[in-house]
């Protein structure tokens, strides 16, 4: 059985947009069946203004835009009463995103049924892992070692 | 002759539009329409390139714009500033740090041994300039094949997430001055005009997005000694930057997703002690969207560079920040020499008026010399 604590919720919306976005939206449609959903805020798309933090001298200049999404759910749980979720993703999909943002509500509170977002989590973990090993992959190949060119007295001061 | 109204046009430029689409695709039978995913990842410099001009990080955007505009970067770019003029603004995103950077590539030019180590990551700098002929027939097998005999090749590392900036190793030995933190709002040059003087913050917002090339030239004055910048590559990496936003509902930092990006500080000629302390190097500094490095290296010396005409005045043009903002940016420049392809038969009419004026008070004024003479 996976537990939800193996990631904090910082993380949730990276592993799930790892995967193939039919999962995400067959799990949220699962829960929305479930639970009553209500849209806090109309699921929307457009774009942020990337500020970035130069480090050379500590000034903040804009680097450019990327598209973002947005969605912000309630979920009414006879149980345990409203419980609400959100996600905001560097994408357009404003149906992925409202589909996040119900996942992110069920098992932000742990309401029954939210095993199933809590499985796609541990997939998409594995996901990103094999993601991260190409990308050190890059560098483990790259890496230059300069005593072995040390050893062979060969000039690498230019 | 007249002002003349031309009947007709609109019919000649759809059949331009369908001359362009039946171009893309003359391949016929035998061709296969690209992917969007082919040109995002075969062809992941171009798209780089042009997330970069377009100012938006939309790689599958890019890739649509570079299929639609057969190759065009500058159009490319064009098709992406439109997309982007049609949306709105969402929200505004707190301040992104380098320093979380997962990279693919680290270089020093300055020192071998920087903490964390030299990764050379994907690069064409130590390739030969041949021609490799096989992938001019290269066969979709051998193709699928190459990168997992490359990840086979690897063996399992316990490399770090992140990696130390050479150029706080640097401020530790007092080379650098130590870094402040800005608390001056940045300019946002997608809403305001750059009116002079601009703060350096739209000077690095407007090369971010400029055009590879024009940025390169204005770069290349200074390096050959229309300027004095002398740059050494502090580092320059490459890698995937994460967009953390606050979660709407807790307030905690989520990470919503991330976006490749190409950054280079160049240490520069020191300057003299004044009454705020010891000498020390001077910097420049280049980031932008995609992986784009001849861009970055170009950034981060135009940046040193336009510091110095920003303070004691313009000494060659790559340190006007008049000159090199105002001609770096490829949909401007791109428009105004398209535009001279637009009808100008009234103005061109009123030069050839003016000439034939002129000739004829020459031919008179030639005649009565002939005549007194």
């Amino acid at each position: 059985m996976t537990s939800m604590n193996e990631w904090p919720r910082g993380q949730w919306l990276r592993l799930w947009s790892a995967l193939p976005s039919t999962l995400v939206r067959a799990t949220a449609r699962q829960l929305a069946e479930r639970y009553e959903v209500e849209d806090l805020e109309l699921p929307q798309s457009g774009l942020g203004l990337m500020p970035l933090s130069d480090s050379a001298l500590g000034e903040t200049y804009f680097i450019g835009e990327v598209p973002l999404a947005r969605s912000q759910v309630r979920l009414a749980s006879p149980a345990q009463g409203p419980v609400e979720g959100a996600a905001t993703l560097v994408d357009d999909r404003v149906g992925l995103v409202r589909d996040l943002a119900i996942l992110d509500a069920a098992v932000g509170a742990r309401l029954p049924g939210h095993e199933s977002a809590v499985e796609l989590l541990a997939q998409g973990a594995t996901v990103v892992a094999e993601s991260d090993h190409q990308r050190r992959a890059l560098l483990a190949a790259t890496r230059v070692d300069f005593a072995l060119l040390g050893t062979a007295e060969e000039d690498d001061d230019e | 002759m007249g002002y003349v109204a031309i009947k007709g046009g609109g019919r000649a430029i759809a059949g331009a539009e369908a001359a362009m689409e039946a171009l893309r695709c003359a391949e016929g039978e035998a061709g296969t329409p690209l992917t969007l995913a082919a040109i995002e990842q075969q062809l992941r410099l171009l798209t780089s390139r042009v997330v970069s001009e377009g100012g938006l990080y939309h790689p599958r955007l890019a890739a649509l714009a570079i299929k639609q505009m057969q190759g065009d970067t500058l159009e490319a770019a064009f098709a992406l500033r439109a997309y982007r003029s049609t949306k709105p603004r969402l929200l505004d995103l707190p301040v992104q740090e380098t320093r979380q950077m997962r990279l693919i590539r680290r270089i020093s030019s300055a020192f071998k041994d920087i903490p964390g180590g030299q990764m050379l990551g994907p690069t064409t700098d130590y390739a030969l300039r041949l021609m490799r002929l096989d992938l001019a027939d290269e066969s979709p097998e051998a193709f699928r094949s190459v990168s997992r005999r490359f990840m086979e090749g690897v063996a399992d590392s316990d490399l770090p997430d992140s990696y130390p900036k050479v150029v706080d190793a640097l401020r530790e030995e007092g080379l650098l001055p130590p870094l402040t933190r800005s608390r001056e709002a940045a300019f946002d040059i997608t809403r305001d005009p750059l009116v002079f003087p601009v703060p350096r913050s739209a000077a690095l917002a407007t090369m971010a997005r400029a055009e590879t090339g024009s940025l390169l030239a204005i770069a290349y004055s200074n390096m050959r000694g229309y300027g004095d910048v002398h740059p050494t590559i502090a580092e320059l990496r490459v890698g995937y930057l994460p967009v953390v936003l606050p979660h709407p509902v807790t307030g905690e930092p989520v990470e919503a997703g991330e976006v490749l990006v190409t950054e280079c500080e160049v240490v520069a000629m020191y300057e003299g002690a004044d009454s705020d302390g010891p000498p020390t190097f001077t910097l420049g500094y280049g980031a932008c969207f995609g992986h784009n490095e001849v861009k970055a290296i170009s950034m981060a010396i135009l940046d040193r560079a336009l510091q110095k005409g920003m303070r004691d005045g313009p000494a060659n043009p790559s340190e006007d920040p008049e000159f090199v903002l105002l001609h770096v940016d490829g949909v401007d420049s791109m428009g105004f020499a398209s535009h001279y392809k637009m009808p100008h038969y009234v103005t061109f009419q009123s030069d050839m008026d003016r000439l034939r004026t002129t000739q004829g008070k020459a031919d008179a004024a030639q005649s009565s010399q002939g005549v007194e003479s």
